[in-house]
């Protein structure tokens, strides 16, 4: 999988390349509005994390382009702006997602993965890891063939482990993710404890003990 | 005790005015007595004139005494020392028996060397009564015009000082916070007027431009903050998966990592209020409050799971509020976010929606400082370091921004907080 980070914050840009590269995405960078269009131009990307205020312009205008010509790569746009008409803006423009600044690498490559998910493997809806299979149309994961009865957060909550798998994800990266309330106003993480603990219990009665561990006071993750 | 300008203005008039009015009239009393005594004694003069004219000229055929008009007496009967002077007397009218005030004046003549004395007579009683008729007209004169002046003053301040009613309304209902220019009359025809109405409409347009520099730079402020949170957060991610963390480092980590989270949320919040603050939220819909409420409890019932305090609540179904939906959410799930993450163990959370108020009750304990400060920036009620400490002045905000009346009252272990709005029936 190909993919174009254009941010000018060189320290930023680094942090997304490392954990997309233990991703073992292929990932080309880009610090300006003009190297991110030469770039574009190139190259056709699965995914273009893209920031808004850009040395040269806005990310908008490098939008606006790829899509006047009709180039198909994903865009999620990453800014620091996060009124709702800047999220309209940039959706209209055709972005496929908008995430705001400051956001979780676990996060956001939950949305790399669901966007590519949504784009290129249009026959394939499941997602498979070991014993886990999910089927993501019916909101469903079985074990081992069994299905497993979730909730609906506990569902989000392990889809979210499985797509971010073999990483320690913190608990206020699974807490933002599963929260679905005013976007302003993420209460604090602590209802995260009972349904990390009920979904181990489920876990285990379907004989998936200990895939989920909790990593010192920092987060949580879940190694197959 | 404050008046009025108008009953001040009256207040004064009426102290002064008729002590002047009253001065006013003892000098006009005097002044006409003098003026009547000079016209008797030139009436006197004349008549002593026409008669002693006729003495000397054909002294046998005139009357020697008409009663009431002159004497004329042979030799010196009064002393010269009385003479020429005009005297007061009375004669008594035998018709109608009374006396009647007379002015006499004597004056002595010789006629082929014989003395004659001549005493003419003029009646006072008409003229003391018109000194009386013209006394009384002007009293009724001056109180006439009392009243008129203090009448035509009204007025005239009512209509003078229209201009300060008129600025000092339009100051009234100046809200820096809906960043409103003041529009004030440049014209109003008093120069007065129009210089405090200049000086007025300069301090306005300084102030508004002070504010919203501070505000936009709070803005500005907060977005420049997200970029460096957003570096710190995604190290943090890196670094809490290096392989080989030990458990002091990782609990260094939590400590970094629960600090830079809210910082994240402290700074979202701020920039939320200075986009409150900035008018951001134009957008505005008919919004079923029960149904939000409901949809609110449905989230904090599947995250907050067991942790979840008794919740009754009791909602009228039928109350919309027009605003911008973004920011009743963001107050309703405030408030009942507040009332669940700082309750008491078996604690319970009442929730009330009537017709112009809903209220939010739960057990909690009690409130260290001033319970007005909590609605305040950074003001917390209890030392609790998770909280940003803005989460209720966002509700302040809100409740501003709407007109709505937000009450807080605590009693012994119960929290209550009461948001009070006229309702508008959606159609």
């Amino acid at each position: 999988m190909k993919l174009l980070v254009i941010e000018d914050e060189p320290s930023l840009l680094e942090s997304i390349i490392q954990y997309f590269h233990q991703e073992k995405f292929v990932c080309e960078t880009a610090g300006s509005l003009h190297e991110g269009i030469r770039k574009i131009e190139d190259f056709q990307y699965d995914c273009i994390i893209l920031d808004i205020n850009l040395p040269g312009g806005s990310g908008l205008q490098l939008l606006k382009y790829l899509r006047q010509n009709k180039k198909g790569d994903g865009v999620i746009i990453i800014s620091a702006r996060d009124s709702l008409d800047d999220r309209i803006a940039g959706l209209d423009l055709g972005a496929d997602d908008y995430l705001t600044k400051p956001f979780h690498l676990s996060e956001l490559n939950a949305r790399v993965k669901a966007l590519i998910r949504r784009k290129y493997a249009e026959g394939s809806s499941t997602m498979e890891l070991g014993i886990l299979k999910a089927d993501l149309p019916s909101r469903t994961i079985k074990a081992a063939g069994q299905q497993i009865s979730l909730s609906k957060i506990e569902y989000d909550l392990l889809l979210f482990l499985m797509t971010n798998k073999n990483r320690v994800v913190s608990r206020r990266a699974i807490a933002e993710h599963i929260y679905d309330g005013p976007s302003e106003q993420v209460p604090s993480f602590d209802f995260i404890y009972s349904h990390i603990k009920n979904l181990k219990r489920k876990l285990k009665e379907k004989g998936c003990n200990e895939i989920i561990q909790t990593v010192y006071g920092l987060g949580y993750k879940l190694s197959l | 005790m404050s008046k009025s300008l108008q009953q001040k203005n009256t207040h004064y008039f009426l102290i002064w005015l008729p002590f002047v009015l009253l001065v006013g009239t003892l000098l006009f009393y005097v002044m006409l007595s003098m003026h009547v005594h000079h016209m008797q004694k030139k009436q006197l003069e004349l008549k002593q004139a026409n008669i002693s004219n006729a003495l000397i000229t054909k002294p046998d055929a005139i009357a020697w005494h008409i009663f009431g008009e002159y004497d004329i007496v042979k030799g010196t009967p009064i002393p010269s020392d009385r003479l020429s002077e005009p005297r007061d007397t009375s004669i008594f009218y035998a018709d109608n028996k009374q006396w009647v005030a007379f002015n006499i004046c004597t004056k002595q003549y010789s006629v082929k060397g014989v003395p004659y004395q001549l005493t003419t007579y003029i009646s006072s009683k008409e003229i003391t009564h018109l000194i009386i008729k013209v006394f009384i007209a002007e009293a009724f004169i001056f109180v006439l015009l009392l009243g008129a002046v203090v009448i035509i003053n009204r007025k005239s301040s009512g209509v003078l000082w229209r201009p300060f009613y008129t600025t000092m309304k339009r100051l009234k209902e100046y809200d820096i916070n809906k960043n409103q220019s003041l529009q004030l009359a440049k014209k109003t025809g008093i120069s007065e007027f129009d210089q405090l109405n200049q000086v007025i409409a300069n301090l306005i347009n300084e102030v508004n431009q002070a504010y919203s520099n501070q505000k936009q730079f709070v803005e500005n402020a907060s977005h420049e903050l997200q970029t460096p949170l957003a570096i710190i957060r995604s190290k943090l991610d890196l670094l809490i998966n290096t392989p080989h963390l030990t458990e002091e480092t990782a609990r260094l980590l939590g400590d970094i990592t629960d600090a830079n989270d809210r910082l994240s949320q402290m700074n979202k919040n701020l920039l939320l209020l200075a986009r409150i603050d900035n008018n951001q939220f134009p957008e505005q819909t008919g919004i079923n409050i029960a149904e939000l409420i409901e949809k609110l409890l449905v989230y904090y019932r599947g995250y907050y799971d067991e942790d979840l305090p008794l919740i009754r609540k009791s909602v009228q179904r039928d109350i919309y509020w027009v605003a911008n939906f973004s920011l009743i959410e963001i107050l309703i799930s405030n408030l009942i976010n507040n009332a669940i993450v700082h309750n008491t163990p078996n604690g319970w959370v009442d929730i009330q929606l009537k017709n112009n108020e809903l209220i939010i009750e739960n057990t909690g304990y009690s409130i260290a400082g001033e319970t007005d400060q909590l609605f305040e920036r950074f003001k917390k009620g209890r030392e609790q370091s998770k909280t940003t400490g803005l989460g209720l002045s966002l509700v302040k905000q809100i409740c501003h921004l709407y007109q709505f009346d937000l009450q807080y009252t605590y009693t012994e272990n119960i929290h209550r907080i009461r948001v009070g709005f006229e309702q508008i029936q959606a159609s």
